[in-house]
């Protein structure tokens, strides 16, 4: 269908599209800059095309790759109604030099500058700024331009390839006041960091602005809510990140393939198999491996045991917030998730950061009593499921503080890039394992729940029901999964067995080559997601030809998620923003990175 | 410890029950220092506050599994007035330092930290650009826990730690 829509561009545009590719899959289209705005409205509004979601917008710095101009950026959309993906990439022109100096950004030297596509998809304000404060890239009639993740201080973007990596050396001595170490944290930021700047349509003297976090026990993680109040009344939220900010990406670039997977355990720390997942599928289809069946359906298992996991810190941490319903839920929920933390810890010897996919399949096979263990956890687990909808479902408190309670439609929050429950809340059946299936979600019986209710109990409801059909997958899965190898027979990917290195040379060379220097994925780019808990993980990843990825890209859903919570929270008490954010079901450490 | 328990009647250091049977109230004796001490011991009551990965096995230290409840830490305070144990439970990022030394000085003395995880000793595996490597770079910390995430059962020894810290402290730890 893409032939199609570059057909009607070409006819459209002349000028515009420069040249368009096919890389596994993924379709290129290379859109000039000038008219990168038309191009887009054309994208989003054209009946053939209606790429209506914008899912992650990213730069690239092509310093080291020789290409010129230097800056590039990327749009991955989705057509929501033609279950179709396509990337634009426009280069960014360089901007004039003054006097000899680099072009850098660090002196007040002008920005490469590009179009904002805010007005097209709203989604684009957090990823433009994002790119902005991390890239060094200006985006033309953007609402607010600001820096986002790092300090309003900040010297430089941190993703430029002429930046360094930073860090500093830890020594591990007992004397702290020795002067050889007199140089040792000087990263730590002179200036306070709470006191950042607001965006200029707040109106400071006729309301009141109250300051809710970085540190405060229902932002879920340390997330700072700048909420102007009209006496009880909410006029307006902005959300400040970045007091988790941890540098993945550029860790990421700096790392080789395979050690990137236990980063990705501390992005969104309540679901790391998912992550896993998202995270070696798109290493995966970089490479063009193909994965065992019994493989495919392992981390079909476990992916969904950690969705339960992941629903259960929600469901906690929520009634928790909401506080007039009985303490004990939180209690209820940790009690199954600790269930499934032994589960893990017997498969790979962690309870939180698991790292147990690895590129081309398992870091180990299963252990024996694996299977009988998740049975008998289902088992109890449907228990504890009904319980939860005994204590919650109809409580009088629990449905007072969530009906009609932060409305997100159908339309907002395609426009704010939303995906996961929240969106399937709103009555979009979007899923990624039913509509485009990765693993082997396609072999089982299972529905998209969804409400049209959009509220805050539309998405307890909705995520309910998603905890009963995670259930019924795991269950489907344990009944018709076949023993089969662990990992990949591609000895380029993964390391042949113990007992062949000793008795084939070639073995010895692979397994030589695969621990010095890792595997070498062919130059290209990919963009990879994967239906997380709480919407769409994105990966993105160009590759040069060697061991470590060129640029690395994460697309958290709970960053993007985020964004709707001036939509949602605007005109109802602060007292239900609390729920709201609950509801929204954020971890910080995948919205700042 | 050092404390005696008797009742008028068997003097002072003579008595093993603080309530003798024929109902009179009994006295103690003990020093000051280790009798503060041993209340601060038993009552350490950490800030709700979590950064990262480690949040999350705090919360389940907290949960009813492992149960906090049973070192007496389990009163979770949200402001910092009122608790006496800050723990870092994550990686401290740039912009965030600046904010948990706040946090820190807000804290009403005697407090102590923890340094849970790698990241909140030593930076852990992020040693670029935005974490700043180790929260005692600003912050005295009294416990580190390494693991990463360390588990309940770490935290747990961490605090056992302290106690043991709390209990033989000098001059009511004062600090000069």
């Amino acid at each position: 269908m893409t032939e199609k829509i570059i057909e009607k561009l070409t006819a459209k545009f002349p000028a515009a599209l420069k040249d368009h590719s096919e890389f596994r899959g993924d379709t290129t289209l290379k859109i000039d800059a000038e008219q990168l705005r038309d191009v887009a409205s054309f994208l989003e509004s054209d009946e053939d095309a209606q790429y209506n979601l914008l899912v992650d917008i990213y730069g690239t710095d092509r310093l080291n790759l020789g290409q010129t101009p230097r800056f590039a950026v990327n749009y991955e959309l989705y057509s929501i109604p033609k279950n179709s993906f396509i990337r634009l990439i426009v280069d960014v022109p360089d901007p004039g030099r003054n006097g000899g100096t680099d072009g850098s950004g660090r002196f007040g030297e002008p920005l490469p500058k590009v179009a904002s596509v805010t007005d097209i998809w709203p989604t684009a304000n957090w990823l433009e700024r994002e790119t902005y404060d991390l890239m060094g890239i200006e985006f033309e009639n953007h609402p607010w331009m600001h820096r986002i993740m790092m300090p309003d201080n900040w010297v430089g973007h941190p993703l430029r390839k002429d930046y360094p990596l930073g860090g500093e050396p830890v020594y591990f001595e007992k004397d702290r006041n020795n002067p050889r170490f007199a140089h040792l944290g000087k990263q730590i930021m002179a200036g306070p960091s709470f006191e950042t700047e607001l965006p200029e349509e707040m109106d400071t003297n006729g309301h009141m602005v109250l300051n809710l976090g970085p540190h405060h026990p229902a932002t879920h993680g340390v997330l700072r809510l700048a909420t102007e109040l009209d006496g009880e009344k909410v006029v307006r939220v902005t959300p400040e990140l970045g007091y988790l900010h941890s540098g993945f990406e550029k860790t990421g670039e700096n790392k080789r393939y395979e050690k990137f997977i236990p980063y990705c355990d501390r992005m969104d720390y309540v679901s790391p198999m998912n992550n896993n997942l998202a995270y070696v599928m798109a290493v995966e289809k970089l490479m063009d491996v193909d994965i065992p069946e019994h493989v495919q359906y392992v981390r079909v298992i476990l992916a969904e045991l950690q969705r339960i996991a992941s629903h259960m810190i929600w469901l906690g941490t929520h009634a928790m917030d909401v506080g007039g319903t009985p303490h004990a839920a939180p209690l209820y929920c940790f009690m199954m998730r600790e269930r499934i933390l032994d589960i893990f810890e017997m498969v790979c010897g962690a309870r939180m950061t698991t790292s147990y996919f690895s590129v081309g399949g398992l870091r180990w096979p299963l252990p024996g009593a694996f299977m009988d263990a998740v049975r008998a956890f289902l088992k109890e687990f449907a228990g504890y499921y009904h319980d939860y909808h005994v204590m919650l479902t109809k409580n009088p408190l629990w449905l007072s503080r969530l009906k009609g309670i932060g409305i997100l439609k159908a339309e907002e929050a395609i426009a704010l890039g939303i995906t996961g429950p929240l969106l399937r809340a709103a009555g979009v059946p979007l899923d990624l394992r039913k509509v485009r299936p990765y693993c082997v979600y396609d072999q089982f019986d299972f529905e998209v729940p969804t409400s049209t209710d959009a509220d805050s109990y539309a998405r307890y409801t909705v995520r309910m029901e998603e905890l009963h059909q995670s259930m019924r997958i795991i269950e489907q899965a344990i009944d018709q999964i076949k023993p089969g190898p662990y990992r990949t027979a591609d000895r380029k990917v993964a390391l042949p067995p113990r007992q062949e290195i000793s008795t084939s040379m070639e073995s010895l060379i692979h397994h030589f080559k695969l621990v010095t220097e890792g595997y070498l994925p062919p130059e290209g780019q990919v963009y990879s997601i994967g239906e997380n808990p709480k919407g769409w993980l994105g990966f993105g990843l160009i590759s040069d030809g060697t061991a470590k990825p060129y640029r690395l890209r994460v697309r958290g859903p709970s960053f993007v998620n985020l964004q709707a919570t001036n939509t949602m929270a605007r005109g109802g008490f602060i007292s239900d923003l609390i729920t709201i954010i609950g509801s929204i079901d954020i971890v910080l450490g995948e919205v700042d990175r | 410890m050092g404390v005696a328990v008797g009742s008028p009647q068997q003097g002072a250091l003579g008595g093993t029950q603080a309530h003798a049977k024929d109902g009179s109230a009994g006295f103690a004796l003990a020093k000051l220092e280790e009798l503060v001490n041993w209340g601060r011991a038993n009552s350490v009551w950490p800030l709700t506050f979590g950064l990262a990965c480690c949040a999350i096995e705090q919360i389940s230290a907290a949960a009813s599994r492992f149960d906090i409840a049973r070192f007496g830490s389990e009163v979770f305070r949200a402001s910092p007035r009122q608790a006496d144990l800050l723990i870092v439970s994550g990686r401290v990022s740039n912009k965030m330092a600046p904010v948990i030394k706040r946090i820190y000085d807000q804290m009403s003395d005697p407090k102590w930290v923890i340094a849970m995880g790698d990241c909140a000793s030593c930076g852990g595996p992020f040693n670029n650009y935005a974490i700043v490597q180790g929260v005692d770079k600003m912050l005295p910390v009294d416990v580190y826990v390494p693991g990463c995430p360390p588990r309940p059962e770490a935290l747990f020894y961490a605090i056992d730690k302290l106690r043991e810290k709390i209990k033989a402290e000098e001059k009511l730890g004062v600090r000069e």
